[in-house]
């Protein structure tokens, strides 16, 4: 497996007057094909760490690698175009524009990159088909259940090819059967395509389903896990659950 | 080609406010109505205003020399006016105050000794005739031919006798017309034949002024500035003498200018607010459009789409606007004054160049409104907006 994306010692410190180190020192890769969970307490960093992998925020030191070229300071319209083309975007409250059906909303992604729109309906019809939505297609968000839409989020996120899609909370706000509906589709998408699946998650059970557990707290990465056959196993002692 | 991202966002955005959309087009499309509305007003009675200058009056006049009462070398003064270029007619005449007195009636006059043909070229008194023929007085020397309103205020009938007197000198002379020049002088005008103005002046053979009218009236100035420069004549052209109403209707046409000007600020500045809240209330919208892959110049270019789709139908709204005002005026006329002449009726003169402008207005409008609440949208950190509530 090749290296998709390296952090390097990264540091995000906020504050004006008072400061708040919001990551301390991360350092992690991520391989191609990949489908691992971040996992920490409510104000650990997660979601900091998530908006440097997805390029929406720069840090305050150390470096972000993708794909073995250094993005850390790359400028406002390159991250847009890297964000566009090598990264899929899942939130917890779906997001998705209420104003466009299903279809459109999948197509978003693929008109922002330049497509055509025959192009971009045919690759949205397609990647709505795999995530069981074919015959909801032209309904809008608010036709469609909390779990119908996290499947149309996934396909969105999936619109351009990208290399890592990044899943925040995405189960968080639907019940048990449609967050396992999500976890079967995500698996699915895994094992079909080696699509990578970053999830932060405070919930456990979806981050035990996944291969690779990373936990962090008060900014730093203070347990990684690796399912080896049916098992995590890791280098040192660590407590996942709080 | 597929349109861009930018233009089926726009598009949508506002297809999903349309009562929003409504009031921020009804506050351009009124205030692009009420400027459009407002300028044919102004272009049609500054058109009236001027042809009032130039078609009823001399396009230029040449006064007696400095220091002198009277033009005495008439004939010659014609001759070398009409070896100008362009020069269609010319019209000695002497005019002399008298008072003019019809039973026990008496009212200042403005007597106006003329050569009728010549007077006819240049100012087309027959047409403006009530009663009787002009031409009359070619024929009949102890004849006059008065302003209606002067007539009216004496209490005068056409074919009845008028004495008119200056110092100790008074003279009895049949009305052997009415005339209705459509301006102030009617109620002062006293039309003669010159020779008999000049018998009532006792002065000679002398004219107080040469009218002259033009091809062109424009070439007024420098046909005025010629004379001036060949003889010591004071020639004036239509502008001198109508130098005060000029600058009056310049500075009004400046002052209207700002206060059109102030009024397009007011429409965009609702607009702006309009776009403000439109931002406002997508800022999650914009963070989940940055994250898919949307650039600064993509945002932007949303909103300002949005706001310059809005300026077509704020364009065709302004123009029905000013198009039903000036029906309205039609049907329903209004008088307004003009000084030193004739009322006019309040008409809306929409020109092409109007209706440009009424197309320009929104354009510009909702383009200048939509730039600053674009660039915030742009500027937004995509991390607080995905968390803005």
């Amino acid at each position: 497996m090749s290296k998709l994306i390296e952090l390097r010692d990264l540091r995000k410190v906020y504050g004006d007057g008072v400061e708040v180190i919001a990551l301390n020192g991360v350092t992690f890769t991520i391989d191609e094909g990949e489908f691992l969970s971040i996992v920490g307490p409510s104000g650990s960093g997660k979601s900091t760490l998530l908006n440097m992998l997805g390029l929406l925020d720069s840090p305050t030191s150390g470096s972000i690698i993708l794909r073995g070229v250094d993005v850390t300071t790359a400028s406002h319209s390159e991250r847009a175009r890297l964000r566009n083309k090598e990264l899929g975007f899942v939130f917890q409250y779906h997001h998705l524009l209420p104003e466009f059906s299903a279809l459109e909303n999948v197509m978003m992604p693929l008109l922002i990159a330049g497509k055509r729109d025959k192009a971009a309906r045919e690759r949205a019809r397609q990647l709505l088909e795999e995530v069981g939505l074919g015959d909801r297609m032209d309904h809008r968000p608010t036709e469609l259940s909390g779990g119908q839409n996290q499947r149309v989020a996934i396909a969105r996120a999936l619109a351009n090819h990208p290399a890592i899609v990044i899943g925040d909370e995405l189960t968080g706000n639907l019940d048990t059967k449609s967050s396992e509906m999500i976890y079967e589709t995500l698996r699915e998408l895994n094992r079909s395509m080696d699509q990578t699946f970053i999830l932060v998650t405070h919930d456990m059970d979806m981050a035990e389903k996944t291969d690779r557990i990373l936990r962090i707290v008060d900014g730093k990465l203070v347990c990684e896990m690796r399912r080896v056959g049916g098992e995590f196993t890791s280098k040192d002692i660590c407590q996942m659950r709080e | 080609m597929s349109p861009m991202f930018e233009w089926i966002l726009a598009k949508r955005h506002l297809m999903s406010n349309p009562r929003g959309v409504l009031f921020t087009v009804a506050s351009v499309a009124l205030a692009v109505g009420f400027i459009v509305v407002t300028m044919g007003i102004m272009e049609s009675n500054n058109e009236i205003m001027l042809s009032r200058m130039v078609e009823e009056n001399p396009h230029l006049i040449v006064n007696p020399k400095e220091e002198e009462k009277f033009i005495h070398l008439h004939r010659t003064l014609d001759l070398l006016i009409w070896s100008y270029p362009g020069v269609i007619s010319v019209s000695p005449r002497l005019q002399v105050q008298a008072a003019a007195k019809y039973k026990d009636n008496v009212k200042g006059v403005q007597i106006l000794g003329v050569y009728p043909e010549d007077e006819e070229g240049m100012m087309g008194v027959r047409e403006k005739m009530v009663r009787g023929d002009f031409y009359d007085l070619l024929f009949k020397k102890h004849a006059v031919v008065v302003g209606t309103k002067l007539a009216e205020d004496l209490e005068l009938n056409f074919g009845e006798k008028i004495r008119l007197s200056r110092r100790n000198e008074s003279m009895d002379l049949e009305v052997i017309g009415l005339v209705e020049m459509g301006t102030g002088s009617d109620s002062t005008l006293v039309y003669m034949p010159l020779e008999t103005a000049q018998e009532f002046l006792r002065e000679g053979d002398i004219v107080s002024q040469v009218g002259v009218k033009l091809g062109d009236y424009n070439a007024a100035s420098d046909v005025a500035a010629a004379l001036r420069s060949a003889t010591a004549y004071d020639a004036r052209s239509w502008q001198d003498q109508n130098q005060d109403l000029l600058n009056m209707m310049e500075s009004r046409d400046l002052t209207n200018t700002v206060f059109f000007i102030l009024i397009l600020a007011i429409a965009g500045l609702g607009v702006a607010n309009t776009m403000i809240m439109i931002v406002t209330r997508r800022t999650k919208e914009i963070g989940i459009l940055a994250a898919m892959g949307a650039s600064r110049r993509s945002i932007m270019k949303i909103f300002v789409i949005e706001s310059m789709l809005q300026a077509p139908l704020a364009a065709i709204l302004g123009i029905g606007l000013a198009f039903s005002v000036s029906k309205l005026l039609l049907m329903y006329p209004v008088a307004i004054p003009a000084p030193g002449m004739a009322e006019n009726q309040l008409v809306v003169t929409l020109t092409p160049e109007l209706l440009a402008y009424a197309m320009i207005f929104p354009v510009a409008v909702n383009f200048l409104a939509g730039i600053y609440p674009a660039y915030k949208a742009a500027r937004l950190d995509p991390v607080e907006a995905i968390d803005s509530e």
